[in-house]
């Protein structure tokens, strides 16, 4: 679907963000892009609809190069929700807002009604669908970010720390809503530093430091390392790394959830 | 756009060391003394002693090279206008169509430009060896008030913040398709609605924000305050302004009271 070759990015001042890096996205992935502040997983992800140009190496979508192709163009395959919704939000109501990149992409009325009324229900915005955005509380401002790009219903959808800011409640609620649209068959790209959500919900993970990817493996592979993921940053789940100093009585070092240590635990000897 | 504002570079150089008011000053009497030269040799002389204190202030070579190149376009151009408007004198170097082309014209010309080379060069002296919060400094010490002083200081402060935010924003809107330079201008003019809006947004947030904080730090809690660097003239700031001074009383002097052609 995605396939990066030795992609590399240096910014005008001379930073070199991403040194060649290698990565094949698959349908239906749940990906995981983690990696400590300024380890290239943001600008990995902005490669991948066009917004930044690899100035060495190739971007190939869909099997057409991504350079020939306008970001616009891009966006209906590859949805990308910034972080911050503050930075897209402009219209009157929830409604323009979900409607705005459908019809960029030029659409009849009829089907940006249809997308923009499915993409609402999809993240349970029916209550405020004609409040002013700007006026909701982050946590919905979130939601009506994501509306919005999925209301273009792209088959890949890159999410920029979606549950920064977010309470429990919301950033669960958040977090269920992009299971199902992955169980429905988007392709998910996640960014985040925040390693609970990846343990939870991603299929693979890619662990990022210094512009180069230096773990690509499933999950569970993932959080085996720990030494790995302390110098790429990141912290494992409590969970993790108290099955981590449970090994010695047999735990094993690849507990993802509460639920798993809590069966390894009861499950006696004997397999 | 960052080019023009980031130009200070942290140097321990006599320039950088001067007072920033007397630096001001010295920036203010050279470009005064560019207007009052007339000859072409002594606008030439002044250039490269400008030139030399640019060399002094060991600004780096992509910054200077950054900044003269505007200065140095300017200057070509106006060169080659200045003959195409100003037909008048003797003799006639050559003839283009209904375009008398003088020799005095050319002359005239090229001691414009040089004079507008010494003017926009010199204020980049300043802005390589001063930094803004010096700048600042130095406006309040010499009687601006100290709020203008802090708005003038914030507003340089967020000029690339906000720039970064724009390319933000316009980047989350390109990925929801919005193409800005497409279509009739009506469509394009409401295109930038979806940049205009997230931009006061912001702005405005910021605003807020900044004020909360300024005012959790105490901001007018006293009329008069104190500040953490006094700046001091020192004796090499007073030999330095007594060299400016001079530098540009003597060919005033010269000029307007001995009736020297210069």
């Amino acid at each position: 679907m995605i396939f990066l070759r030795d992609a590399k990015f240096t910014y005008e001042s001379g930073v070199e963000a991403l040194k060649g890096v290698t990565l094949v996205i698959d349908e239906g992935e749940y990906l995981a892009v983690v990696g400590g502040n300024g380890s290239g997983k943001t600008t990995l992800a902005k490669h991948l609809n066009g917004l930044l140009r690899p100035t060495g190496g190739q971007v190939l979508v869909m099997g057409v190069q991504a350079s020939t192709r306008t970001v616009a163009e891009l966006a209906r395959i590859v949805g990308y929700v910034f972080q911050n919704p503050d930075h897209q939000l402009f219209c009157r109501t929830v409604y323009d807002e979900v409607s705005f990149g459908p019809a960029n992409i030029g659409l009849e009325e009829q089907e940006v009604r249809r997308r923009a009324d499915r993409a609402i229900e999809v993240m349970n915005l029916s209550d405020v669908r004609e409040r002013p955005p700007l006026s909701l509380t982050l946590g919905l401002r979130r939601r009506v970010s994501i509306a919005s790009v999925i209301a273009m219903e792209p088959q890949v959808l890159v999410l920029d720390e979606p549950t920064t800011g977010l309470d429990a409640r919301e950033a669960d609620e958040l977090m269920v809503i992009i299971r199902k649209l992955n169980d429905e068959g988007t392709t998910i790209v996640l960014i985040t530093h925040e390693m609970k959500l990846v343990a939870e919900h991603a299929n693979r993970v890619v662990v990022m430091m210094d512009g180069r990817i230096v773990l690509d493996s499933d999950t569970r592979g993932a959080f085996s390392d720990l030494g790995l993921l302390k110098r790429s940053k990141l912290l494992p789940p409590p969970v993790t790394q108290l099955a981590h100093r449970l090994s010695q009585i047999g735990v094993s070092n690849d507990i993802l959830t509460p639920q798993e240590l809590v069966f390894e635990l009861t499950r006696g000897d004997d397999p | 756009m960052t080019g023009f504002l980031d130009m200070y570079s942290e140097k321990d150089t006599f320039l950088h060391r001067l007072d920033p008011r007397v630096k001001l000053l010295a920036v203010v009497l050279i470009s005064v003394l560019a207007f009052i030269l007339a000859e072409l040799l002594y606008l030439v002389v002044l250039l490269c002693f400008i030139l030399l204190l640019l060399v002094l202030a060991r600004s780096s070579y992509g910054k200077a090279f950054f900044a003269l190149k505007f200065v140095i376009r300017f200057m070509i151009l106006i060169t080659m206008l200045w003959p195409l408007f100003d037909r008048s004198g003797t003799p006639i170097l050559f003839s283009v169509g209904p375009l008398d082309i003088t020799e005095p014209a050319v002359w005239r010309g090229a001691t414009s430009a040089v004079r507008v080379g010494c003017f926009a060069t010199v204020w980049y002296i300043l802005m390589f060896t001063t930094s803004q919060r010096d700048l600042v400094r130095a406006l309040v010490k010499l009687g601006l008030r100290f709020d203008y002083g802090l708005a003038l200081a914030i507003s340089f402060r967020f000029i690339p913040t906000f720039g970064l935010t724009i390319e933000s924003i316009k980047d989350a809107q390109r990925a929801r398709a919005l193409e800005l330079d497409k279509g009739s201008i009506l469509r394009r003019s409401r295109n930038y609605v979806s940049i205009l809006v997230p931009t006061i947004v912001y702005a405005l947030r910021t605003a807020d924000t900044l004020a909360l904080t300024l005012q959790s730090r105490a901001y007018g809690a006293f009329s008069s305050r104190t500040y953490l660097r006094e700046i001091r003239m020192r004796a090499s700031d007073y030999i330095a302004l007594t060299v400016v001074v001079l530098i540009l009383l003597l060919p005033a002097l010269a000029k307007y009271i001995y009736g020297v052609q210069i």
